[in-house]
Parts: structure tokens; C-alpha cells; sequence
């Protein structure tokens, strides 16, 4: 490589105006020369960045020499060097009080390492944009619903869309595949999806190595081709790339592999998927009808369209399908939602609310030490005066400052990153796996920059708190050996700052009560089941020995045998979807005597299909008729259902459902009579308003679960039962995978897992801040007292009563206190509506929590206030006057 | 007895002889020795050597590819031999008979 090495400007600056004299020619001269020969070996970038290494390294290790030659001047810019000499100067002065030092660095590392983990958490969601090209350009696209919210679509009207759209450029459907690998090892469950040949062209993704789709594969006789993601690739087939175009074994069925993703890869759209399968769909299929609404759109607008235009565009063409096929939609309309909200909206309020908390909590934290500050600066009074005297200008003495509250900041954010690294440990374990974008979160270069920056402000307004002071006439009293007179514009600002903690840890109080009222209340929710004592798994019968819809039905008989055999199990069934499982299978419920013109406005309602004993296994109260029994399993017996209550009022509000018939699912259902009507169950959410449920006998359904929940009620602790229920299951087929081993209590718990979050969050935050606050309280005061014993030792001496003195000091520390809890009221009251989405059957201007949190607050200010008053009392009169 | 760098870099000065500044010290340690050192290690115990009275330095003539500027030749003085041979011999004595193949040839 031929050229000359150019040094960056930079640091030779740096290196000119900083080195000691005695090196510095020589030194950069040999820097110089060794700079063109690394740019010989390496390359003109490469010796730049090592010229800067040098520099620096240089810069922190060359002292300056101890022998200076009496007529060298010490060189460089006199500005810089005074600095570097501060922040020395600093570094003694810290080291020196180190109790202080220690306090400080402390409080500041706990509030720099929370915002940081938080932040990395909630970065992804909140700010990055989707990890994929142009990601703005991608959109996921539904019908609308008659009541105007976003539903699935059938394979029929995605085609429709894709073909005829002009604001589309490519558009890919996606549907969920879960799916059990049986070779290569042990059975393993994996979360997949069936995509269209297009999807990973949509997302704008490519192999790592391998293949992508073709088209011609997207069809029914073609699609036994799968894509592996790079971890699933690494662990189950130990990173052997020869297994790219060969088969491997899924549900008993041999699939090619097309290829592998890049480890990079990211699945935004289904989190936790590990594997994609081709779709496949063609119209002739039975399940691609347009009522079939089973099916995710993705899809990637051309250059230039937003979301609006496309769904303007979609929904004129949905009109026209209306009218086309007028029995098949509920309502008109397409709704397009850019990928990026559509994926992250739901936990937007959780990270938002719970990243206002940890800057509440940093706010707190630089409020206390610019406190201590401010203290330790009274008490250096003297010092600065003498600085003064000698010819310290305003400036001197503020850089002074300044360099000691960089320094504690840079110590904080120093020990800050490793707060962070542990509360992020903790917190990823935590993360309920239905959060968007959870692989990724790190302490990557974002996080750490924002870490840095916090760190820098604090530096500053920390140094920059305790260098206001008052005008230039105190420096004679200071100096005349008065502490009568100290700063009084200090003591208003360390009044304030107390203020202002008080009122930041009563809104954060407040924040973590109404999360933890709103929690009282969604697990006081009614859940229309009997969550104690039950233990539930998830099992799986799939591949060609279970094609045969009678084989799965055996199958779950025995698995039902084998448990009951169990020593402590009761009772036992299975059921296509757990309540609050996080499944969703609802189908349209059409009543024979309500009949609709268009059957697709039919109320939905959740399906479960079950054996006998569901109803009664899960304690769902029979409210009239009757539950199932082993009779309704008979080839003969006549079709039935049973219906929640929720289900029965809604079509048939003030009369009996006993013995009314109904249509559900399917082109050509049969007549199913209802012969029961139960208690309704939440099956989304707890907080979920309105939902309706039906329930069928699983051999009367019309395709068998391969995929079922199995319930078993104990007659004592569930999780003890753990191991012998899976051995059970297993010993019926040991190529049945057992899955998602929970006791009922436990899956109810998971389906408040953000909510749960965001109060674990918010205590801990709240409890840092209140002792943060109190210890604040505690300095001013006692500081205060410390200052004032001259004149308590004048009043007592003149006679003023120890009540009297007591009283003084209480209200002295109790005004701040109620000052800041007016301040954090109203600001509670303000800030409240940014809770509100996280908040259950409360309301974000609770007066009891509000109340509550606040007489809380003011109790332990009190309690603050308690101990410097006592020390009031006990102060001499004649000590105090005989002092200074 | 001396540090082990400070042996390197007495060692290296012996070995360019006449040409003993920072860049060809630094070269010479890592060629042998195999490990990135920094020019500022070199110099700081330079800077120590210096003090102890083990080497000696002068100001040699500036040169166009350092920028005009000039060199500091070192050389080892009288002392600085000494200590090197005694601190060399304490590690041979120490390493004979443990059969590690440390035996000098």
C-alpha cells in the first residue's frame, strides 16, 4: 500500500497540548514514524484508529517527568491542563470523604443502570424500526369486522387482495403450524408457521444459505418444504449444513428443507416461530374458503403508498367482494396497519409507563445527590472564600464543582452499567414470551450511548446545583469565621430539590398502587372455573399412525385412563383450548328459530371440544340442564351442545336455550341441539368484557384435535403430580410430546404476566424512591439542625419550652414534606391517564390510592423529621453558645 | 533486581545497538517476546530506566518522516550492564536442575 500516513488531527492535538514537554517531541515522533509503517501493513484506516489507541493510552500513562528544567515552561493550553488539575483535585477530595463519595456514586448507579435496562428493554418496541429493509413499507392487513375491529381473512379473499391491489407490491398469508420433530433425536415441540411462498420476500429476507420458496411449491401437492430458523438449525441438527436439501421427519411426514434463515433473523410477526412451512392453499381446498378467516396478511406496499391509501384501496375492493358474495362477509372494509405498530402496539402503554417510572426514579436519584452536594458545599464555605480571596474567580470555582460532579457521575455510570447489566439479567427471565420483539434486547451501542449521555447531564447539573450562591458580600463574613450567614439561596435550592423528591416519589407510589389495586381486582375477577388444584398440560397426537380421526379419539381416551390411575388425581379430561391459554378458535353460532340474512353476522363464540368430564374437571358451574356424558360419545347419539350463559342471552335474551337447535362452523353443518347452559369463563383475557363459549363432545366435532389441553383435578398440591403425569401421558405413545406443564393457577397468572410485570417494576422503583426521599427529608433537616444550634441553644437559653423547639424543627421539615406532596398530587392527577390502559376496575384519580399513598408519604416524612428534632432538643444552650 | 519488561527493553537496546530509540525498542520486544506492547510502556520504563541510572539518553538529529522531528538514542551505561548480567544470572541460577529444559546451552 503506497502513500502517506496522514495522523489523525485529533489526537495529535491532543498529544501536542497534553503530553509532557519532555516527551512530546520525541514521542510524537516516534508515533509518527511507527503510523506510516502500520499503515504499510494495514491500511490508511486501520493505522488511524491505531494512532488514536496510542494516543490515548499514551495520554493516561505518560506522567509528566520529575525532572523539569527550571527555565521549561509547563506547556500546553493553560485552560485544559487547569481541568485535568480539577478533576485531581476532585479525585483527593472524594477519596477523602469517602462515606459521602460511596452515598452518592451509589444512589446515582442505581437510578443510571435502571433507566439503562429499561431503556434497552423498551427500545426495540418503542424507537428502532423492524429489523428488515424499508420496514415502513410493511404493512399487516385485515378485514374489518362488523363492529369495526380487525379480524383474519380466508385464503380466498387474501387472493383477491394480493391479485387485485395496486398499492400492494407482494403480499404473503400466514397461518399458525405447530408441529412436533421426530428424528434427529427426542420428540420435540416446535412453534411454526405455514407462509406463502412470497413471505420472506414481503419481510425482504434471504436465506443465510440454502433457498427460498419457489412459487411453484405454494401449492397443495407441493408444499412439504420448510425453512429452519438459524437456532433451531444449531441446536437440533448441530449446525450441519448438508441437511439443506434433504428431508427431515415432522409429524411422522418427511419434508424438505429449503434452507436456513440468517441467524440475524428476527420473527417479528409470530414470536417464538422456529420453523416455516409453504402454505399451499389452493381455492379447491375445503379450509380456503373466504369464511375460513384462519389466515395473517402481510404485505409490502410499493414505494411511496401509506397505510391509509392502501386501506382505502382495499376496502373499495372488499366492497365489491360484499357484493359478490354477499352470506360470506359480516361487514365491508379492509383495515392496514403498518407492521411495526400492528406487532409492538399492545405493550407500547407497559414500556412507555414503566420507562417514565425509571426516569422518575433517575430523577430522584440526581436530586439527592446534588443534595449532598449542596451540603458538603456549605461545610466548604471556608474553603471557597479562601479560594476567593487568593484570586478564584466565579469560573475557577465552578469548574471546581463542575469537575467533582463529572467525576461522580462517571463513577456512577461506571457502576450504573453493571446495575444494568444485572436488573437486565433479571428482567429478560422475567418478560412474559408474548412480548414483541424480546430477542432484541440488549445492552447493545444504543443503550449505552444513552447510558453515557445520562451520565454526562448528571455530571452537570450535579457540579453545576452547588455552585450557585449568593452575590460576593458574604466572602468577608465567611471568611471573618461566621457560619451565621451560609448561602441562603443554597437553602432554598435544597429545599426545593426535597420538594421535588417528595413529590416525584408520591406519583411513582401512586403509579404502583393503582397497578397493584388494578391487580387485586383482575385476580378477584370471576373466572367461571375452579383454577385451584388443577394441573394442566398439553399434548399432541399427530403423524400417520393418528390420521384417523377414531385413533386420536382412542388416543385421548387412554391418556384420560392413565391419569385417572394416578394416586391423588380426581378427575380428568381433555379440551381443544385451555381458558386464558392464549388460543383463540371461535366460530359463528346460527340459531334455527333467529335466522340471519347473512349468516356471517352470527355471534361468535369460543369452540371447546371435549371429553364427558370437562365441565365438571374444571368446575364450571351447570347452570341449567345438563353437562355431558359418556352416553353423547355413542355412534348413535344425537348431536348436542351446551352453551355459556353469555352465549344463551345474547341469542336468546329472556327465553330458555334448552332445546333450541343451532348451525355451527362448516359449509354444511348439522343441527346440534343445546342441551345445557354453563357459567361463562374468560377465555382472552381476565379483563376481557363479553365472551361467549360453546362446548361439543370431541367425536362430534367435525375433524379431531390433534392438539389438546389436558385438565386434571388433584386432590392436593398439583405440581406434585407433575412428573407422574407426564410419565403417564408418554406411556400411552412415547412419541406423544407433553407440552406447557402448568397448574391452572399458573396459566391465570401468565395471562397478567405484563400486568405483573409493570407492578414489579413500579414497587420497586416506588420503594427506591421513597427511600431515597426520606433519606433526603433526614439530610436537610439534620443538616438544618447542624446549622441552627447556635440559635436553638439562644432560644432555650431566653426560655423557649422543648416543645416549642420540637414544633419549630417539625414544621420546618413537614412544610417541605406537604409542599411536595401538593406537587405530586396534582401531578399524579396529570400523569394518571398514561396509566390508564394499565389500570382494571380503578380509576387513575383513585381518591383512596391517592389518599392513601400520600398520608403514607407524609407519615414517613414525619418519622424523618422525628430525629433531627430530638437532636434540637438535646443541644446545650451554653455549648451552643460558647461554639464557633 | 529487575522488572521483567525493564529486562526486555535493556535486552532490545542491546540488540540495535547503535539505532536504539522507541520505535526500534518497540519492535525489537515484539518481535521476540511476540506480544503487542505499547510505545507508551516503552517509554514509561524508559522514563524509569532513566532515573535509575541504567541507561543513557541523547538527542539524536530530526528526520523528514517523523515531521521534522528528532529521535532520543538510548544506550545502557556501566550500571545498567551490571544489573541486566546480575538480574539474567538469578534466573538461570533459579531454573538450573528443575529439568524444564531451561538449562542455558
Amino acid at each position: 500500500m503506497k502513500g502517506v500516513f496522514v495522523p489523525p488531527r485529533g489526537a495529535l492535538w491532543l498529544l501536542r497540548h497534553l503530553l509532557p514537554v519532555t516527551e512530546r517531541e520525541v514521542f510524537i515522533g516516534d508515533l509518527l514514524e511507527e503510523g506510516q509503517i502500520v499503515r504499510g501493513r494495514t491500511g490508511a484506516r486501520a493505522a488511524r484508529r491505531w494512532f488514536w489507541h496510542q494516543s490515548l493510552v499514551a495520554l493516561l500513562m505518560l506522567r509528566r517527568r520529575r525532572v523539569i528544567s527550571p527555565t521549561c515552561q509547563p506547556a500546553g493550553d493553560p485552560r485544559m491542563l487547569t481541568f485535568l488539575g480539577d478533576l485531581r483535585h476532585g479525585l483527593r477530595l472524594l477519596r477523602r470523604a469517602p462515606a459521602f463519595t460511596m452515598l452518592s456514586v451509589l444512589t446515582l448507579a442505581l437510578g443510571i443502570g435502571a433507566t439503562t435496562a429499561i431503556f434497552s428493554v423498551a427500545n426495540p418496541v418503542l424507537f428502532e424500526p423492524l429489523p428488515y429493509p424499508h420496514p415502513e413499507r410493511l404493512v399487516i392487513v385485515g378485514e374489518r369486522d362488523a363492529d369495526g375491529t380487525m379480524t383474519n381473512l380466508g385464503f380466498l379473499t387474501y387472493r383477491d387482495f394480493v391479485r387485485e391491489s395496486r398499492t400492494i407490491e407482494r403480499g404473503a398469508a400466514m397461518g399458525s403450524w405447530q408441529v412436533t420433530l421426530d428424528d434427529h433425536g427426542a420428540p420435540e415441540v416446535v412453534a411454526g408457521q405455514r407462509v406463502s411462498a412470497s413471505f420472506f420476500s414481503v419481510l425482504g429476507v434471504h436465506p443465510a444459505f440454502g433457498r427460498d420458496f419457489n412459487v411453484d411449491e405454494d401449492a397443495p401437492s407441493t408444499n412439504s418444504v420448510v425453512m429452519l430458523s438459524h437456532g433451531l438449525w444449531q441446536r437440533r441438527y448441530g449446525s450441519d449444513s448438508s441437511v439443506v436439501g434433504h428431508t427431515i421427519s415432522i409429524n411422522g411426514v418427511p419434508y424438505v428443507v429449503a434452507g436456513v434463515l440468517p441467524a440475524s433473523y428476527e420473527s417479528v410477526v409470530a414470536p417464538g416461530a422456529e420453523i416455516w412451512r409453504v402454505l399451499g392453499y389452493d381455492a379447491s381446498l375445503p379450509y380456503a374458503c373466504r369464511t375460513c378467516r384462519h389466515l395473517r396478511m402481510i404485505a409490502r406496499m410499493r414505494p411511496g403508498v401509506t397505510p391509509a391509501s392502501a386501506a382505502i384501496e382495499l376496502s373499495a375492493l372488499s366492497s365489491r367482494l360484499v357484493r359478490e358474495y354477499p352470506k360470506e362477509y359480516p361487514a365491508a372494509g379492509a383495515i392496514v396497519q403498518s407492521l411495526g405498530d400492528a406487532t409492538t402496539s399492545t405493550a407500547r402503554p407497559v414500556l412507555w409507563a414503566v420507562l417514565g417510572a425509571s426516569a422518575l426514579v433517575l430523577l430522584i436519584a440526581t436530586a439527592n445527590v446534588a443534595n449532598l452536594q449542596l451540603a458538603r458545599a456549605m461545610r466548604r464555605e471556608e474553603e471557597f472564600a479562601i479560594r476567593a480571596a487568593l484570586g478564584a474567580g466565579r469560573a475557577r470555582l465552578t469548574a471546581q464543582l463542575l469537575a467533582e460532579g463529572l467525576l461522580l457521575a462517571l463513577a456512577g455510570g461506571a457502576a450504573g452499567l453493571l446495575v444494568a447489566r444485572l436488573t437486565l439479567a433479571i428482567l429478560v427471565a422475567r418478560l412474559p414470551q408474548t412480548m414483541p420483539r424480546l430477542s432484541a434486547i440488549g445492552l447493545d451501542r444504543t443503550a449505552l450511548l444513552v447510558g453515557a449521555s445520562i451520565t454526562l447531564l448528571l455530571g452537570v447539573a450535579i457540579g453545576l446545583v452547588p455552585a450557585m450562591r449568593d452575590g460576593r458580600g458574604e466572602l468577608g463574613s465567611t471568611l471573618r469565621g461566621g457560619r451565621r450567614l451560609t448561602g441562603g439561596r443554597r437553602h432554598l435550592a435544597r429545599a426545593g430539590l426535597v420538594v421535588a423528591e417528595v413529590a416525584l416519589a408520591l406519583m411513582l407510589l401512586v403509579g404502583a398502587g393503582l397497578l397493584s389495586r388494578s391487580l387485586v381486582r383482575l385476580m378477584s375477577v370471576n373466572t367461571g372455573f375452579d383454577a385451584n388444584h388443577l394441573l394442566t398440560l398439553q399434548t399432541q397426537a399427530t403423524g400417520p399412525k393418528y390420521a384417523d380421526n377414531n385413533a386420536v379419539y382412542l388416543n385421548h381416551e387412554r391418556v384420560l385412563a392413565a391419569l385417572r390411575q394416578l394416586p391423588g388425581v380426581r378427575r380428568a379430561a381433555t379440551v381443544s383450548q385451555l381458558p386464558l391459554g392464549g388460543n383463540l378458535d371461535a366460530y359463528g353460532v346460527n340459531a334455527e328459530d333467529k335466522p340471519l340474512a347473512n349468516p356471517e353476522l352470527a355471534p361468535y363464540a369460543d369452540r371447546y371440544a371435549v371429553s364427558p368430564d370437562y365441565l365438571g374437571a374444571m368446575g364450571i358451574a351447570v347452570l341449567r340442564g345438563r353437562a355431558f356424558s359418556e352416553a353423547d360419545n355413542s355412534d348413535r347419539a344425537p348431536l348436542v351442545v351446551v352453551v355459556s350463559a353469555g352465549l344463551a342471552s345474547r341469542i336468546w335474551p329472556g327465553e330458555d336455550a334448552i332445546g333450541k337447535r343451532v348451525h355451527i362452523g362448516g359449509p354444511n353443518p348439522p343441527w346440534r341441539t343445546v342441551v345445557g347452559v354453563v357459567a361463562d369463563v374468560h377465555q382472552r383475557a381476565l379483563d376481557a368484557s363479553e365472551s361467549s363459549q360453546f362446548y361439543v363432545p370431541e367425536r362430534q366435532w367435525q375433524f379431531a384435535d390433534n392438539v389438546v389441553a389436558v385438565v386434571v383435578r388433584t386432590q392436593s398440591d398439583p405440581t406434585a403430580l407433575t412428573r407422574a403425569a407426564r410419565a403417564a401421558v408418554q406411556g400411552v405413545d412415547p412419541s406423544q410430546p407433553v407440552t406447557a406443564v402448568a397448574t391452572m393457577e399458573q396459566v391465570v397468572a401468565t395471562s397478567t404476566a405484563q400486568r405483573r410485570l409493570a407492578l414489579m417494576l413500579f414497587g420497586a422503583f416506588a420503594s427506591l424512591a421513597l427511600v431515597l426521599a426520606v433519606a433526603g427529608i433526614y439530610g436537610v433537616l439534620a443538616g438544618a439542625v447542624a446549622e441552627r444550634t447556635r440559635e436553638i441553644g439562644v432560644r432555650s437559653a431566653l426560655g423557649a419550652t422543648p416543645g416549642a423547639i420540637l414544633r419549630m424543627i417539625m414544621v420546618q421539615g413537614m412544610r417541605l414534606a406537604v409542599a411536595g406532596l401538593a406537587i405530586g398530587l396534582v401531578g399524579a392527577l396529570s400523569l394518571g391517564r398514561f396509566l390508564q390502559s394499565l389500570l382494571y376496575g380503578i380509576d387513575a384519580a383513585d381518591p383512596l390510592t391517592l389518599g392513601g399513598v400520600a398520608l403514607l408519604l407524609a407519615g414517613v416524612a414525619l418519622a424523618a423529621c422525628v430525629l433531627p428534632a430530638f437532636r434540637a432538643l438535646g443541644v446545650d444552650p451554653i455549648t451552643a453558645l460558647r461554639s464557633d | 533486581m529487575l522488572g521483567e519488561f525493564e529486562q526486555l527493553v535493556l535486552l532490545a537496546i542491546l540488540r540495535v545497538e547503535d539505532d536504539a530509540y522507541g520505535v526500534t525498542i518497540r519492535h525489537a520486544i515484539v518481535e521476540e517476546s511476540r506480544r503487542d506492547v505499547s510505545l507508551t510502556a516503552v517509554y514509561k520504563t524508559l522514563t524509569r530506566l532513566e532515573e535509575k541510572g541504567f541507561v543513557i539518553a541523547r538527542v539524536g538529529e530530526p528526520t523528514p518522516e517523523r515531521g521534522g522531528r528528532r529521535k532520543r538514542y538510548y544506550a545502557l551505561s556501566a550500571p545498567g550492564k551490571r544489573a541486566l548480567r546480575q538480574s539474567i544470572d538469578v534466573v538461570r541460577r533459579m531454573a538450573r536442575g528443575l529439568g524444564l529444559g531451561l538449562e542455558p546451552s
